[in-house]
């Protein structure tokens, strides 16, 4: 098939199409990875702000506020090329060499590189914020007399939270939630500022071999629709025993 | 008049869609030339400290380009990735910024005569890296778009390639410790290491991969514009002014001195 005259040099060769895929899988690991550790990090804050003890609730929200009132890239940047820079040379040698965790039954698994590793801890800590703050406005739709029958029931603090509070609060932010791992897949973009391999990194690069700009982010765009799609497609299947809000 | 209304059809068919006018007379009418040039790239192009200017080899040579146009010279800040785009979106009339002649790059704009010359070398620990055979399984980091990035990815598949926004970055990266060595051109290299605080443990490869042209880059298809900057580099040359500029940045005196063995008008 030949490409329309205003495409200029033409479609991308698939050797570049087969880059733009890797970026998107790189893209896609390092998404999943992040919702997991940045969900569970949410629930956790959620908790700590939400608690009685004072010495937990400040930490949380300064920890929040800190991190919802700067730009993401400057996190990214400061974990990579700031805390990369005061670790030890030893430890920072260790990290940015191969390493091969041996598991059993002879597989292995291979450490991520350091690069990886910064942009997870970095986008993990600022997704957590805001997933924290969806969960805290899904708390606040849980009525108060729920808490006063778990309470009546003689639960404690923490299994009211976990039993009686969090399920209910889970059935309303879905949504909300599905929107902040959206947000997540689409910011793992800028980790390509540390050398992250992912899906607009591959793009840059071959747009810089060919110099088909177009192409090159035009195809990229797709790619990420897709995965957000994917996502919002597997996050709405209804679950057994939870109500589609 | 002929050839004047021969070019003009002609940079009409090459730019079927922009402006009617010649670039030339544009910039003539404007009394304004645009140049893209770089900001974190010592000593091409820098802010500089003390004048809060962007300075730079690339800066002097924007400035006689616009001195002989007789208009005035604005410049803007771009990075290695932003140059062909600056160019083809028409906001910027020329490229001076350590822009190395390509063929994959020639399909989209047009160069000048080159007025410098470099080759891609390496920065890595003293000591650590003495051949071109020991970059297999190293992590090299590199910027983002550049020739370097491309041939290292291309001719040394078993070396881990790292691209980072500028080379100032990568230099923090292999002071860190997340690359053992970081490439680009030798010249933009030896002046950052001159700049570094801990420049004792690290030095410049002894050898060098590749010979390249840093030309300046114009939009294609503006054949008195690609003419009018042809001339004044050759002037510059020949009233050795082109030396002057060079032995500013590299020569013996200063920080980062490197021999200068290539003249513009050399055959590249």
């Amino acid at each position: 098939m030949t490409p329309p005259s205003w495409l200029g040099q033409g479609w991308l060769a698939p050797h570049y199409l087969g880059w733009l895929l890797k970026g998107a899988a790189m893209t896609a690991a390092l998404a999943l990875c992040i919702c997991l550790s940045a969900t569970v990090l949410g629930v956790l804050l959620t908790a700590a702000q939400d608690s009685k003890q004072r010495w937990l609730q400040w930490p949380a929200r300064l920890f929040c506020s800190l991190h919802r009132n700067s730009p993401l890239l400057v996190q990214v940047l400061l974990w990579y090329f700031g805390v990369g820079g005061l670790l030890p040379d030893q430890a920072m040698q260790w990290l940015n060499s191969p390493h091969q965790l041996q598991l059993p039954l002879g597989l292995s698994l291979s450490w991520p590189s350091f690069e990886w590793l910064a942009a997870w801890i970095a986008l993990s800590l600022y997704s957590a914020c805001f997933i924290s703050g969806e969960l805290a406005a899904g708390l606040r739709t849980v009525g108060s007399g729920q808490r006063l029958a778990g309470r009546a029931l003689g639960m404690s603090e923490w299994q009211i939270f976990r039993f009686v509070v969090l399920p209910q609060a889970l059935r309303h932010i879905r949504q909300p939630l599905l929107g902040q791992y959206t947000a997540i897949i689409k910011n793992t973009s800028l980790t390509m500022a540390i050398g992250v391999a992912e899906l607009s990194y591959t793009s840059r690069q071959v747009e810089s071999e060919t110099l088909l700009a177009f192409q090159a982010f035009a195809v990229a765009t797709l790619l990420y629709l897709l995965l957000v799609v994917l996502t919002q497609v597997i996050g709405s299947q209804r679950r057994p025993g939870v109500k589609a809000p | 008049m002929k050839t004047t209304s021969l070019l003009l059809a002609l940079t009409l068919l090459g730019n079927a869609g922009h402006a009617l006018a010649d670039r030339l007379d544009d910039i003539k009418k404007a009394g304004v030339l645009r140049v893209a040039a770089f900001d974190s790239n010592p000593p091409f192009g820098f802010l500089d400290a003390q004048t809060h200017q962007i300075s730079g080899l690339d800066v002097e040579v924007a400035q006689a380009i616009a001195k002989k146009l007789q208009v005035k010279l604005e410049l803007v800040a771009t990075n290695p990735a932003n140059r062909i785009p600056l160019l083809v979106a028409g906001k910027a009339d020329l490229v001076a910024a350590n822009f190395t002649v390509t063929d994959e790059r020639k399909k989209q704009v047009d160069f000048s005569l080159p007025y410098f010359a470099s080759g891609q070398q390496f920065i890595a620990r003293k000591g650590s890296l003495s051949k071109p055979e020991q970059l297999a399984g190293l992590r090299v980091g590199v910027d983002k778009g550049t020739t370097q990035e491309i041939y290292l990815r291309e001719k040394y598949s078993k070396t881990t390639v790292v691209a980072y926004d500028d080379t100032p970055l990568a230099f923090t990266a292999l002071r860190n410790g997340n690359v053992q060595a970081i490439s680009q051109d030798g010249s933009k290299l030896a002046a950052l290491l001159a700049n570094a605080p801990d420049k004792a443990k690290y030095e410049l490869a002894p050898f060098t991969l590749t010979r390249e042209y840093q030309a300046i880059g114009l939009p294609k298809g503006e054949a008195r514009l690609s003419k009018a900057v042809n001339d004044t580099l050759v002037e510059l040359e020949k009233s050795g002014q082109a030396r002057k500029i060079y032995d500013r940045w590299f020569g013996p005196k200063t920080k980062a001195p490197l021999p200068r063995d290539f003249k513009i008008g050399d055959a590249a």
